[in-house]
């Protein structure tokens, strides 16, 4: 059903493609593939229509947050050595646990663990679906943040936000389907995080920069007015309708030129979807905007409320970086502080306005953290990188919420119950959203490729 | 009975392989199973390992040139009559752009139309001509470019320049021009090293071996980053010059293709030896050395650098000094205390004295330093290259790697079957060895020696009998000329890929192919001097022929194609006449979106570095294929163009459409300073409105002004000259820093610096509007507008 799509064929794609392809739609009827942006129905009933994944870059400590061990209170500064030709200099050599600096307590009905940095998230609580049974390959963040986000720990593949647009299409023809929101400063691996891969170039997630233009050229260089650009687009389209009548079997004169018309629309349009400041004074004090500390990820919060109201499939924001070496007590506070009331807001607000059920939340890093710290100079209360273990949660459509699946050992080094593989995860993503990942695939170098690379298994214990 | 038994077990295997039922059996080295080994294929899917044909050229149709007979014959079996010859006008821009990426110049235009000589005649020495402009070079560099995956840097989490690639791009460049035969060439990149010890030219082609991503960081596994290059490198050989994606067969048989999972490791075997190094060579008398004086910006960062170290270290000192006074203890400092065992609690804390941004400030200054002296080889002959030897144990890669003097120091590498392509569980060991299954070519052995393996490989590979190197390259060849391969996934030659249209055509061409001494030029000769690359675009009955050869597989029609990315902007240079025609030399750093160009992004432990234009104009204005190609930052614009990204092997572009691309070319900044440099130029040539306007047109569609166009124009240009008049325009400020706020690591504190952009302090701006009359500006309104009109960005 999504198989197989001519290489060289023409691709409308970007900021509402759609629009535009359903003015020559006829002239492309031949293939029904050839309106990559459209909505369509995915392989089973979806249990939500967009994803807000909520991206924790640098790798948050489970141990810190949401996993409590104990036993490393005990352990606390006793030294071992480690030594294995599967190790990367990092995680070899002389160690010692390290205790978490924070207070753990249970919240909600759930009783889930939380430490007590976490304020206002643990209000709901039992809105999440704690998953402790993931295991990633890498313990390197560019190839590791490839791996959750593409699947494939070497980059170059399609991001998981590409897919879903591959197989759902979009909502709202004016907006790309697959939006991020990235810090200031672009993560380790940069934009192969969220590209299309070999995808068509119509499923590339669009990066909203946080400062300056949203959109690189959105609007034309200073001093050329909109009446000015409306007299250099008349004569453009004169001559293109007179190039036209010389090539009238040339199929994709008519798309261009659609493409040009739209693109002004937008210019006037999409500043207004994406300026957060017209919500009211209640709504932006929720999302803690206006605060030194939760005013850049509340934003992206509630933009991203506000772009899944407007139909965008979905929508990735980064916060970070997480890779707290050192200091974890002061680094992951400072961290859990930026994000805390933002992401508690986005869930009640969600809630309130009845969207909640229809959109997934997913929070989660690259990989989790060591219960141990390297000896580097002198003892650092920090944590190295551990693929092993992790935290994830997820919220809204279709998850088991109120539940913590899943489980670590004693002291956080690596999953020991309901163990799966990143694959597997991506796999019920794509299944709560109403695909099948053994189906949506895409034929690519000699094979059919999939997110999952090979296949992958749903995680039931996760799904409600 | 017996028969009928056995047949019955062929089918049950088959439905069980998801296989042919009938078909033919492959001869392998042998899967991981029986069942594997002896399973059968559909004979069209297996058409690419067959001995190459001898095939006639048909017959029965009146064609002058081989290459039609055959796409005629095919024409004619599908009642299809081909398009009428393209114009001449429509002729020379094709074929300009399809063999140097460059519109024709205005001359070339006028000496063709005017040729006395017959049609064909005279496109044969357009062709001929174009053939020896040093441009040819340029464009099918660009091709191979993309095939293999050519950038200046390593990507992941560093993204460190490679700072010599550049010989190898410009390696390529040479190879194309000088039309080295195809056989010497894969040689020469495969075993550039073993079969001409001591030849620098030979020496760089290696760098092909290298042109994956890779790093090895304090975070890698050696033994898994080694794996991943050794996997890289097979797969990289496979698609590019086998046109197979090994990596199918890497933890299981192939699925669809006769490549057993021994076959890739046999294959991996030969490369077992490869080591990386940048040795140092002597410059050949062709490279280009211009621009090296660019390397005092760089010191003076350095420099810069090292000063903010040094800052930090003397307040870092002074704070311990007055720690230790206070407390009546001697000054020591934190290090040697630890050493000589002194109490923690009279030792200086960790870091003391220093604030958040001091932290943030000396790993940035650090780590911007380290990458900084890296490049430092871009101005010294140091080749991206390999040698064969043992494998030694590397710890974390952050600089050039030398050629050990013992090259049996380290440990010889076992290859084995990987079990599940892990590392870490080999399974039974291979020897070193060739894809199994193609036929018609002597099974050269592989050494199990130290050096010598990739020469024998490379031997294999180049035999004139070679059914995959020729038809591989014939097919690319083909696919770079007329849009779209014989086969159509120039990478995929196996049973998942489409299928030849023409198979007979891809075997006679492959054998003209060596005949002619695998020269690429009279290959490419032989395909543009064809009536089937002369054809119109239009053809008087363009549904049947939809009808009958979908995707315009029987080539009755020339397909229009979008100019690359690099053709873009390569023309609208030499349009304004700004275009610096020179070849090669280390990368250039043209204007790019200057947001994308000052987006801070994340390597390890700090930023990269922000990317700085060069600020002499000549050096910007270079040609697209010479700006530097950094992994972690690609050009926007290029990327909105569907350039590929280099992380995986392009064997065709796609073009798409859609309005990233209007943002780009109607709204960019560098694209309004080609539009105002192209009417600065206008103006300046002299000449009344009509005058200029008619000499526009000509230039950029090669075709005579239409009355209603000169019109238009004319009414164009006199509503925005008013306009302009009650317009004023600021000079553009270029911003000579940058402030950055990042999260200190350790204590997950902001804290903000500034990056200074030192060689933006000499930036030569490119004419700006407020520098140009009303009049001209208001052309440049024209300009624009023609830059992004369909006339200007397809090719017919």
């Amino acid at each position: 059903m999504f198989t197989n799509m001519h290489s060289r064929r023409r691709h409308l794609y970007g900021l509402g493609a759609s629009l535009g392809s359903v003015a020559f739609s006829s002239l492309l009827a031949e293939e029904p593939a050839s309106k990559p942006l459209a909505a369509k129905s995915g392989h089973a009933k979806a249990r939500a229509k967009s994803c807000i994944f909520l991206m924790m870059e640098g790798g948050p400590s489970h141990i810190d947050t949401f996993d409590p061990k104990p036993k490393l209170i005990d352990l606390h500064l006793q030294r071992f050595t480690r030594k294995d030709e599967k190790l990367s200099g990092m995680a070899s050599g002389t160690r010692y646990y390290v205790r978490s600096p924070f207070d753990f307590h249970q919240v909600g009905q759930s009783g889930a663990d939380m430490s007590t940095e976490w304020r206002h998230l643990a209000k709901v609580a039992d809105e999440l679906c704690f998953y402790r049974g993931c295991q990633v390959e890498s313990v390197n963040h560019p190839t590791a943040m490839y791996h959750v986000n593409t699947g494939n720990r070497f980059g170059g593949d399609p991001a998981i936000g590409a897919w879903a647009n591959y197989g759902l299409g979009s909502a709202n023809a004016d907006l790309p389907g697959f939006i991020v929101l990235p810090e200031l400063a672009y993560p380790q691996g940069g934009a192969s995080n969220w590209s299309n891969g070999y995808l068509p170039a119509d499923f590339q997630g669009t990066a909203l920069r946080p400062e300056g233009s949203p959109i690189l050229d959105l609007q034309p260089p200073p001093g050329i007015s909109r009446d000015h650009q409306r007299a250099n687009l008349d004569l453009l389209g004169k001559l293109n309708r007179r190039h036209l009548a010389r090539h009238p079997d040339h199929q994709d004169l008519r798309a261009r030129m659609s493409s040009y018309e739209l693109a002004f629309r937008m210019q006037m349009e999409v500043p207004g979807i994406l300026d957060v400041e017209g919500e009211d004074d209640r709504t932006k004090a929720l999302y803690g905007i206006g605060q030194a500390e939760t005013d850049a990820f509340g934003r992206k919060c509630l933009l991203a409320r506000r772009l899944v109201e407007q139909g965008v499939r979905f929508v990735q924001a980064y916060h970070g970086t997480w890779d707290s070496h050192d200091a974890i007590g002061k680094a992951h506070g400072t961290l859990v502080r930026n994000v805390d009331q933002p992401i508690a807001a986005l869930i009640q607000d969600l809630k309130q306005r009845g969207l909640l059920e229809e959109t997934l939340i997913v929070w989660c890093g690259e990989f989790g953290r060591s219960p141990d710290n390297g000896v580097r100079s002198g003892t650092a209360y920090g944590r190295d990188h551990n693929p092993n273990a992790m935290t994830m949660w997820f919220a809204g459509g279709g998850v088991r919420s109120g539940h913590t699946i899943g489980a670590t050992d004693a002291i956080g080094e690596r999953a020991v119950d309901v163990v799966h593989h990143i694959r597997d995860v991506h796999v019920t993503l794509l299944h709560l959203l109403g695909l099948d990942d053994n189906r949506l695939t895409y034929y690519h170098a000699g094979r059919y490729k999939q997110l999952s690379q090979f296949g992958g298994r749903r995680i039931p214990q996760l799904l409600a | 009975m017996r028969r009928s038994a056995m047949l019955f077990l062929i089918t049950l295997g088959g439905c069980l392989l998801g296989r042919a039922e009938e078909g033919v059996p492959m001869q392998t080295s042998g899967g991981l199973s029986e069942r594997w080994t002896e399973r059968l294929y559909r004979a069209e899917d297996v058409w690419a390992y067959r001995p190459l044909q001898s095939p006639a050229i048909p017959a029965p149709v009146a064609a002058d040139h081989p290459v039609d007979a055959f796409i005629l014959a095919r024409q004619a079996a599908a009642g299809v009559k081909p398009a009428p010859r393209a114009d001449r006008r429509t002729l020379i821009r094709r074929v300009t752009y399809s063999l140097t990426g460059l519109p024709p110049s205005e001359e070339a235009v006028r000496a063709f139309v005017n040729d006395p000589d017959g049609d064909q005649r005279a496109f044969e020495r357009v062709v001929d001509r174009l053939l020896e402009s040093p441009h040819y070079g340029e464009q099918m560099a660009r091709h191979w470019l993309d095939v293999v995956r050519y950038a200046d840097s390593s990507g992941f989490a560093n993204d460190f320049e490679r700072p010599n690639a550049w010989r190898y791009r410009d390696y390529v460049v040479r190879a194309f021009n000088r039309d080295k035969p195809y056989d010497v060439f894969v040689r020469e990149q495969i075993a550039g090293d073993e079969l001409h010890p001591g030849d620098v030219e030979s020496l760089i082609a290696t760098g092909f071996l290298r042109m994956g991503p890779w790093e090895q960081t304090a975070m890698s596994v050696p033994k898994i980053t080694r794996q991943w290059f050794l996997d890289d490198v097979t797969d990289s050989v496979g698609q590019v010059f086998l046109g197979h994606a090994l990596q199918c067969a890497r933890c299981h048989d192939h699925k669809f293709d006769p490549v057993p999972t021994r076959d890739y490791y046999a294959i991996q075997a030969v490369f077992a030896t490869t080591q990386f190094a940048e040795p140092k060579t002597a410059w050949l008398p062709d490279e280009n050395r211009e621009g090296f004086d660019e390397s005092e910006h760089l010191e003076a960062r350095i420099k810069r650098y090292q000063k903010i170290l040094s800052d930090i270290h003397a307040k870092q000192v002074s704070a311990a000094k007055q720690w230790y006074a206070t407390r009546g203890l001697p000054y020591t400092p934190r290090k040697d205390a630890l050493r000589k065992g002194i109490p923690e609690e009279e030792i200086v804390p960790a870091r003391h004295g220093l604030a958040p941004r001091d932290l943030g400030m000396e790993r940035i200054g650090r780590k911007t330093i380290a990458r900084h002296q890296w490049e430092r080889d871009r101005y010294q002959p140091y080749a991206f290259a390999v040698y064969s030897g043992h494998t030694r144990k590397i710890g974390v890669v952050s600089g050039r790697l030398k050629v050990p003097q013992d090259r049996t120091d380290g440990s010889l590498e076992e290859t084995a079957i990987l079990t599940g392509g892990d590392p870490f569980s080999p399974g039974e060991p291979v020897r070193p060895a060739v894809l199994s299954a193609v036929s018609g070519v002597p099974v050269t052995p592989i050494p199990s020696t130290v050096a010598g393996r990739r020469a024998a490989f490379a031997e294999w590979l180049t035999q004139d009998e070679h059914p995959l190197t020729t038809r591989v390259m014939v097919n690319r060849l083909w696919s770079w000329h007329f849009g779209q391969g014989l086969a159509g996934n120039p990478n995929n030659l196996g049973a998942t890929g489409k299928k030849p249209t023409h198979p007979a055509l891809l075997d006679w061409l492959a054998r003209a192919f060596v005949r002619e001494g695998w020269s690429v030029k009279a290959l490419t000769r032989l395909l543009l001097t064809s009536q089937a690359y002369q054809r119109s675009t239009q053809h008087p009955q363009p549904s049947i022929v939809a009808d009958r050869g979908p995707h315009g597989t029987l080539y009755a029609v020339f397909p229009p194609r979008r100019l690359t990315a690099e053709e873009l902007r390569d023309s609208m240079l030499f349009h304004s006449g700004e275009l610096n025609p020179s070849l090669g030399g280390i990368p250039v750093r043209p204007d790019i979106n200057r947001e994308a160009a000052l987006q801070p992004r994340m390597i390890m432990g700090t930023y990269a570095p922000a990317y700085q234009p060069n600020p002499e104009r000549h050096r910007r204005h270079r040609r697209s294929l010479y700006a530097l190609k950094l992994r972690g930052l690609r050009d926007p614009f290029m990327e909105v163009f569907n350039q590929p990204g280099p992380d995986k092997s392009c064997e065709i572009r796609e073009t798409s459409l859609g309005t990233p691309q209007v943002f780009s070319l109607f709204n960019g900044e560098e694209i309004h300073d080609r539009a105002l440099g192209l009417a600065h130029r206008l103006i300046e040539e002299g000449g009344d409105d009509e005058v200029v306007l008619e000499r526009l047109i000509s230039r950029l569609f090669h075709r005579v002004i239409e009355p209603e166009e000169r019109r238009d124009l004319l009414k164009h240009w006199e509503v925005m000259e008013a306009r302009h008049e009650t317009l004023t325009f600021a000079p553009r400020v270029i911003p000579i820093e940058v402030s950055r706020q990042a999260k200190e690591e350790v204590t997950g504190e902001t804290f903000t610096f500034i990056e200074e952009l030192e060689s933006l302090r000499a930036y030569e701006s490119d004419r700006q509007p407020h520098e140009a009359d009303a009049r001209t500006r208001a052309l440049a309104d024209i300009c624009l507008v023609l830059f992004n009109s369909n006339a200007f960005a397809y090719v017919y």
